[in-house]
């Protein structure tokens, strides 16, 4: 149970981390973020990515457009806003250090690497 | 079969079946509780909403299909995922407020469970009590003074059945939500199977009465279908039996048997001519629809097909085709009883005060004696034997009749009147001439033969010989039961209070016909 919640935890940040860094390669569709999702092993459904995706569109990192489907009502397609991006770099430097923190909490400070900036 | 629905989801129209819906409905309601404390409750719900749409569509199209089932709906969800696996930004245990929700219970008449109409166990749902303690209770009031029966009437009109699965489940307290739903649903599939295997037809309930009633249908069943295999074996044996009778017979008739045996009537009404093929579509006739009943026995029996289509159309044809070969030559040959004719000869008799009639035992001959007595060299040539005695099935119709009456003149006489049918009246005589019949007087003996011979190997036509024996008044004839059968009246007990074999009685021919004398004495005596 313990485990379990830590898990939950360490994986509801780097959950949004993905998303904003798959978003951040261009305008996607929610399914597509789930697609990449699975290829990445980091397994979600989709009923976890709308709230997601709502809250950060409501916190202005991103946007999105409609964009009609052959199949089925319109797709929104999000982006990343500049705020997002600006974010997205910070996350990238938190995501560094927390590397560097798991790597040298695993190995000693000896064997690890610096980190690079 | 299933009943569909159609919604729309993400502004767009879905055919969808009703168990899928409800399903569908339960996960949106759902959803929706689960998003209800967030602010974005319903663009994310829309979203959803919308992502499902497509889904659908995409379902729609790749499967060519024009209606969601509930497999699809199961997979959409499987794939949107469940409330519980949501991994939601705030660390209250949202989901698990809804899993196992109790909802207020409502009243409704559980027919499912019923013995009646399921008031006590709708009632026992209500009130968290089996409801077998209900029924105690219910039976209980019903002996005082009647009450419970009110009750169960009133309850029973009152209490709404419990018919959707909603309803089911709000009976028992379930929470509406997919758990409930699919819970409830589960039990009911298992419920459902369990059903298919003990007996398809009955749902298994409490309810005494249907099972009262299946355990009859089940015994009745069983019983017609051992009795209805026994009879398909029965009818198989002798079926088959009787088809192998057949085909034997139709080859004796066409190759074992001697002409002779065609002169015994009936045979001998076929023209020659026809025999062979009136028998075979006599035989067509009756061996089709034989074998027809053996097949659909050999079916019953052994529960498979045992003809197929065309075997059976092709019988059909064939057994029409002797019907209407059997129809014509049947026609044919009651066109040639068309005609009437009849030859008079009338024969002097040697008078006598008294006459003995008699029946001519010894000219009843069968084939044997024929041979035996080498009738064929004798004066019988060409002569044969019409009936043989009077014991076998076919017997020829009576074809002998005498009358006694009074003679107009002092002398007796006989007259023979031969007649016979025939296609026209010509023929009809000569058929009329063929017959050869034989009386003989021998002193006072007059003897009658009981048969008609005939000429030729004729054909049996009808042919009649109508005796009319004339004597004058006062003349006493002595018959006896040989002769009665013969006879036009018919008073074999002339005089006696029984049967008596072969003993003479006397009679009298007066002015109003022939008396019998021991009767005619009778009234004098009474006077």
């Amino acid at each position: 149970m313990i485990a379990e919640n830590t898990q939950t935890q360490m994986r509801k940040g780097i959950l949004e981390y993905c998303v904003l860094l798959i978003i951040s390669r261009g305008e996607i569709y929610a399914s597509d973020i789930i697609a990449e999702l699975k290829q990445a092993k980091l397994l979600v459904v989709e009923g976890t990515l709308y709230p997601l995706l709502t809250r950060l569109k409501n916190n202005g990192l991103l946007s999105y457009n409609w964009v009609e489907s052959t199949s089925g009502p319109p797709r929104k397609y999000y982006v990343l806003t500049a705020e997002g991006l600006q974010i997205l770099k910070q996350l990238d430097g938190t995501w560094e250090e927390l590397a560097y923190a798991i790597t040298t909490s695993q190995n000693g400070v000896s064997k690890s690497s610096t980190p690079q900036n | 079969m299933k009943k569909t629905i159609i919604i729309n989801i993400g502004n767009s129209i879905v055919h969808i079946e009703e168990d899928g819906y409800e399903i569908l409905t339960a996960y949106l309601n759902e959803i929706k509780q689960h998003f209800a404390k967030t602010a974005d409750d319903f663009e994310i719900v829309t979203d959803i909403e919308n992502r499902i749409a497509e889904m659908f569509a995409e379902i729609l199209q790749a499967g060519q299909v024009k209606v969601i089932t509930l497999v699809d709906v199961e997979s959409v969800i499987t794939q949107m995922g469940r409330v519980q696996d949501f991994q939601t930004d705030e660390d209250e245990p949202v989901a698990s407020n809804f899993a196992n929700y109790t909802g207020d219970k409502k009243l409704y008449r559980d027919t499912d469970d019923a013995m009646l109409a399921g008031v006590c166990s709708g009632l026992g749902h209500y009130l968290n009590i089996e409801a077998r303690w209900i029924r105690i209770i219910a039976l209980c009031c019903v002996f005082l003074g009647g009450a419970g029966i009110l009750a169960y009437l009133i309850l029973w009109i009152a209490i709404p059945r419990a018919i959707t699965r909603s309803e089911r489940m709000e009976m028992k307290g379930e929470s509406t939500n997919l758990y409930g739903y699919k819970r409830n649903f589960e039990e009911e599939l298992a419920a459902f199977k369990e059903n298919m295997q003990s007996n398809p037809m009955v749902k298994r309930s409490g309810n005494f009465i249907t099972e009262i009633v299946s355990a009859i249908g089940r015994g009745a069943n069983a019983l017609g279908r051992a009795l209805s295999k026994t009879i398909a074996g029965i009818i198989i044996v002798m079926g088959s039996a009787f088809l192998i009778s057949l085909v034997v017979c139709l080859a004796a008739f066409l190759g074992f048997w001697d002409t002779e045996t065609y002169n015994y009537f009936p045979l001998s009404i076929v023209n020659e001519g026809y025999r062979s093929t009136i028998a075979f579509a006599a035989f067509t006739v009756l061996f089709v629809p034989v074998l027809a009943l053996v097949l659909f026995s050999i079916r019953v029996a052994f529960n498979k097909t045992a003809i197929n289509k065309t075997l059976s159309f092709g019988l059909l044809i064939i057994w029409l085709a002797g019907v209407s070969v059997s129809v014509y030559y049947a026609a044919k040959i009651s066109s040639e009883f068309k005609e009437h004719a009849e030859l008079v000869q009338t024969t002097p008799i040697l008078p006598f005060s008294t006459y003995i009639l008699d029946a001519d035992q010894s000219m009843v001959l069968n084939r044997e004696d024929s041979i035996n007595y080498q009738l064929d060299k004798g004066g019988f040539q060409n002569r044969t034997i019409v009936d043989d005695s009077d014991d076998h099935p076919f017997r020829v119709p009576r074809n002998v009749h005498i009358s006694i009456e009074k003679s107009e003149t002092s002398k007796p006489l006989l007259i023979q009147n031969y007649e016979a049918q025939g296609k026209t009246f010509n023929i009809a005589l000569q058929n009329a001439k063929n017959i050869n019949y034989s009386f003989t007087q021998k002193d006072s003996t007059l003897t009658f033969s009981p048969r008609i011979l005939l000429k030729d190997n004729a054909n049996w036509r009808n042919q009649e010989v109508h005796l009319t024996l004339k004597v004058p008044v006062g003349t006493r004839l002595m018959l006896n039961d040989n002769v009665y059968s013969y006879l036009n009246f018919y008073h074999y007990n002339c005089g006696a209070d029984e049967y008596q074999k072969g003993v003479y009685k006397e009679w009298v021919m007066t002015e109003d016909g022939i008396k019998c004398k021991a009767e005619l004495n009778k009234p004098v005596e009474g006077q």
